[in-house]
């Protein structure tokens, strides 16, 4: 079938997107229930303090208000991602971590009550010295953020392979930089919100997220109440990128001011608080050291990497080892050392961002370049020479099951003439590349996998019924084009059902990049099932064998006699008839080596396969005003078979905004814990007119386990645009980056520094 | 105290109570349900609130509602005629210029008020009705191409 098909691969409209130009999509915030209430939340003014008291009393007799709750009125429950990370109480009864915190919260008829009683809340703090920057943070004698962790290091992921100081002193030649890189703000178009709903003993709710399963789980552990009464509900997400996949505390406060008040309850953040107080981006400090033979052969790594944590552990060991292992899923590392540490200091909660990590990926990526041009080599030779190729092993024993890796870079240099324009380059103009592979999935235990229910009503419409859940990526819209490929029916007689806790079974989420590899195959698996039944029931009344019918337009007929053909209809009709109508599940689990651990057995298979990614920037730089211009950018993607190439390109595009153009433009800016830049203006999130002009290549590939072939899509440019634009800022100055995002004001301290080099 | 203003919303003539304190946008969302018209930020940066009021593009959340007076205004909701979705939307949707949406309506009204008043405009043109409405999805390619797309079919 996969050689003849009739929607997969397509460039189809999306699903969701009539709803989305018509205004009638509804988004957390757009919700109305009878009696719903609004609530507020009162924050920590405070980086760090100890909680003497919290009093609520006197909110509660503002007339209005109907509940107001601190951490008090919790379960002392702390989450935590791992059992060994369970720090985070949401509201905290023992001390502040970081400004802005979630302290107490009232619910009342309107926001100017709920206002009003939150005035009326005393909490006595004592405050506590704090440490805002991690390398500070893990000193003998810094403020201790939790006291379970010594010098702040929450987590320390120690990765060692061959023989690293024998590698890096037979090398032919060895460098060793540091880079640093700001944290960025996610800045997704909405603002977090949540209803919750409690009733009955049973919790509703509804809010941006990137993986309703965990989040339910998350939430049933924080209120002790068992998972099928607490109900994560399907609604638009307006942008995750990372920042929606952890339980959140606006989560708790909602449900418990519902289970106070009886009510429901909407509580929606404000911009600034979006940016303070929902999840934030690791800042990190990345040493890199390489050595390499002669002919550019990578023969070692060392690393040494500081990851900001921030006051809570979130995703702690996943966050501090993912950048590390797009990078080694990409490249041949003979040798390799690394150590990652995840410090505590008193700023916001930290989260997964679609691509950080950049100061490591773009760092590895810029020296590279220095190393080929100190070599007489060129980093498009280089990056074929270390790739990794099919078939391979990385450096922790993940098994690359199909790599279009060399195609990626093949197809980006050529389409921009990149030798020719690296080694005679204009004046104050470069052009740099930057590679990456992404696990389509990760280890999560037995949510690493999907589940999928499909029934045909007796009209020949289909439902599905998945946990799958969308961020505005098109994750929807996909599972539908995959399951009118299997049906025969189009897109639109297929109604999707979808990532609501109660009515779906267990889905790994969109944030490990599993949605098209581990949910769509699980679609594609239970449609096939269901395609088996309609065959044989068209097989038996049509009296043709089963192997000559195919399902095409809502009908089932015979390949060699056309004219013998049925309605899927009435093959629904006739399977009602029997007791036995058709309803299938199907199924998806990835090969991934469950032994795994993030720190205590970093090694064995992370992913059921891995995507790859070739990007390709041109900078000019003004050497006057240290302005970088990217005039030109180009992405080439191997995401196995596209089964939307709009949507992909889509992903690419918006991949090269949020990581290529941030290179220049995103960071966060502190002063003593305060967020300076918590808002839309301050934080420059790029406008239409700061876009290059784009190319983008999907390479065709096929993987061998992928629904239809595909693998993940879109998150390799989020990955390497960082490094396309870095390496490019080295080839037009001949200088390396010591730090991002790449401001004018940077870029100037650096020529400065840097005065003669070419 | 409340007071009472009459406007023309989305060709319909609308007299509704208010509160002088209240923003359009609190009018359009809480009070008369068009939630189409998104709440972004709340103090015209990001442009997901953007309705048209007497042919300009307008950040609903730093209007004040009283200003609304005598006024021609029209959201998203008022742009499909007779069941026919507007040129912009169906641009929009055969563009692939939507993800996850939320900037979507803001944007197709900047991208409205552009198109009533130029009839060709340039790259430049699109670029800029647009620089006041932030996309975190798309880098804005599939979105020009979608306004292009409408300009050129005219």
């Amino acid at each position: 079938m996969d050689d003849n098909l009739k929607i997969v691969g397509k460039r189809v409209v999306r699903s969701d997107s009539y709803a989305k130009v018509t205004g009638s999509a509804l988004y957390t915030a757009d919700l109305k229930l009878p009696g719903m209430l609004v609530a507020k939340v009162l924050r920590s003014p405070y980086p760090h303090a100890k909680i003497i008291s919290i009093d609520v009393s006197g909110a509660l007799k503002v007339p209005g208000v109907k509940a107001a709750v601190s951490g008090f009125d919790a379960y002392g429950v702390k989450w935590g991602v791992f059992r060994y990370t369970q720090d985070h109480a949401m509201l905290p009864t023992d001390k502040v971590r970081y400004i802005g915190e979630d302290v107490a919260a009232v619910a009342a008829v309107d926001e100017e009550t709920a206002l009003e009683g939150l005035s009326r809340i005393k909490v006595e703090y004592e405050p506590l010295d704090a440490v805002f920057d991690p390398v500070e943070s893990m000193k003998d004698g810094a403020p201790q953020i939790h006291n379970e962790y010594k010098n702040n290091i929450n987590i320390h992921v120690h990765i060692d392979v061959g023989e690293v100081d024998k590698a890096m002193a037979k090398a032919y030649l060895v460098r060793e930089d540091t880079f640093k890189a700001a944290g960025e703000a996610y800045a997704m178009m909405e603002p977090y919100a949540v209803v919750a709903s409690y009733a009955n003993g049973y919790l509703d709710l509804w809010m941006p997220n990137a993986g309703p399963h965990v989040r339910a789980k998350a939430l049933s552990n924080l209120l002790k109440i068992p998972l099928n009464r607490v109900r994560v509900r399907h609604i638009n997400s307006g942008g995750a990128f990372g920042g929606r996949s952890e339980v959140a505390p606006g989560d708790l406060v909602a449900s418990l001011l519902t289970i106070k008040s009886g009510r429901p309850v909407k509580l929606v953040l404000s911009r600034e608080e979006n940016a303070t107080s929902s999840r934030q981006v690791h800042d990190i400090v990345a040493t890199v050291k390489t050595g390499m033979k002669k002919d550019g052969t990578i023969v070692a790594k060392d690393y040494k990497v500081i990851y900001d944590g921030g006051a809570y552990s979130s995703t702690g060991p996943i966050a501090t080892s993912i950048p590390f292992y797009v990078y080694e899923e990409c490249y041949r590392f003979p040798n390799v050392r690394y150590n990652g540490y995840r410090v505590f200091t008193n700023k916001g909660i930290r989260g997964m961002y679609g691509c950080h990590g950049r100061a490591f990926l773009a760092g590895n990526e810029a020296q590279m370049d220095m190393m080929a041009k100190e070599l007489g080599l060129d980093p498009v030779d280089v990056r074929l020479k270390n790739g990794l190729t099919a078939g391979e092993m990385t450096a922790t024993k993940s098994k690359i099951t199909s790599c279009g890796l060399k195609d990626t870079i093949i197809e980006a240099s050529e389409k921009t003439n990149f030798k020719k324009r690296w080694k005679k380059k204009e004046k104050n103009r470069g052009i740099g590349m930057g590679c990456v592979a992404i696990m389509c999935g990760f280890p999560m235990g037995f949510r690493s996998g999907s589940s999928c229910y499909v029934k045909i009503n007796d009209d020949g419409q289909v439902t599905l019924v998945t946990g799958l859940v969308d961020n505005g990526q098109g994750n929807e819209s996909m599972v539908i084009q995959v399951a009118s490929e299997v049906l025969g029916v189009p897109m639109e007689d297929i109604n999707l059902v979808n990532a609501d806790t109660e009515v779906t079974n267990l889905d790994p989420g969109a944030y490990s990049q599993a949605a098209a590899y581990v949910g769509a195959n699980a679609v594609k698996a239970a449609c096939e099932n269901v395609r088996k039944r309609l065959i044989s029931i068209a097989s038996e009344k049509l009296g043709v064998p089963e192997s000559d019918i195919d399902l095409k337009d809502r009908i089932a007929y015979s390949i060699k006699q056309p004219d013998k053909r049925m309605p899927i209809s009435w093959i629904a009709r006739e399977a009602f008839f029997r007791g036995e109508p058709i309803v299938a599940t199907g199924s998806f689990f990835p090969d991934i080596d469950f032994e795994r651990e993030w720190v205590t057995r970093p090694w064995g298979q992370m992913a059921g396969t891995f995507s790859f990614g070739t990007s390709v920037a041109e900078v000019e730089v003004d050497y006057e005003t240290g302005k970088i211009i990217v005039p030109r950018f180009t992405a080439a993607h191997d995401c196995g078979r596209p089964i939307n190439p709009m949507a992909v390109e889509g992903q690419m595009e918006g991949s090269i905004q949020q990581a290529g153009i941030a290179t220049i433009t995103e960071g966060n800016m502190w002063y003593r814990g305060f967020l300076l830049n918590p808002d839309l203006l301050e934080y420059k999130v790029p406008l239409a007119c700061d876009m290059p002009e784009i190319d983008t290549i999907i390479v065709s590939s096929h993987d061998p386990k992928g629904p239809f072939g595909a693998k993940e899509g879109g998150l390799t440019v989020r990955m390497n645009a960082y490094s396309a634009i870095a390496c490019a800022f080295t080839n037009a100055t001949g200088i390396l980056f010591e730090e991002l995002p790449l401001t004018p004001d940077k870029v100037l301290n650096l020529l400065e520094k840097n005065k003669g080099v070419k | 105290m409340k007071k009472e203003i009459t406007f023309n919303l989305n060709n319909e003539e609308t007299t509704v109570e208010v509160d002088p304190k209240w923003t359009l946008l609190y009018l359009l969302r809480e009070v008369l349900n068009l939630t189409g018209t998104k709440e972004g930020c709340g103090y015209g940066e990001c442009g997901a609130c953007t309705v048209i009021i007497d042919g300009k593009a307008v950040n609903s959340c730093i209007f004040p509602v009283l200003e609304a007076e005598g006024k021609n205004i029209i959201t998203i909701e008022g742009l499909a005629k007779d069941g026919q979705m507007h040129p912009l939307q169906k641009a929009f949707i055969e563009k692939g210029a939507v993800q996850c949406g939320f900037c979507t309506p803001g944007m197709i009204m900047s991208a409205k008020a552009l198109l009533d008043e130029k009839k060709n405009p340039t790259d430049e043109d699109i670029k800029e009705a647009i620089e006041g409405n932030l996309c975190r999805c798309t880098g804005y390619v599939m979105i020009i191409d979608a306004i292009k797309s409408v300009a050129a079919g005219r």
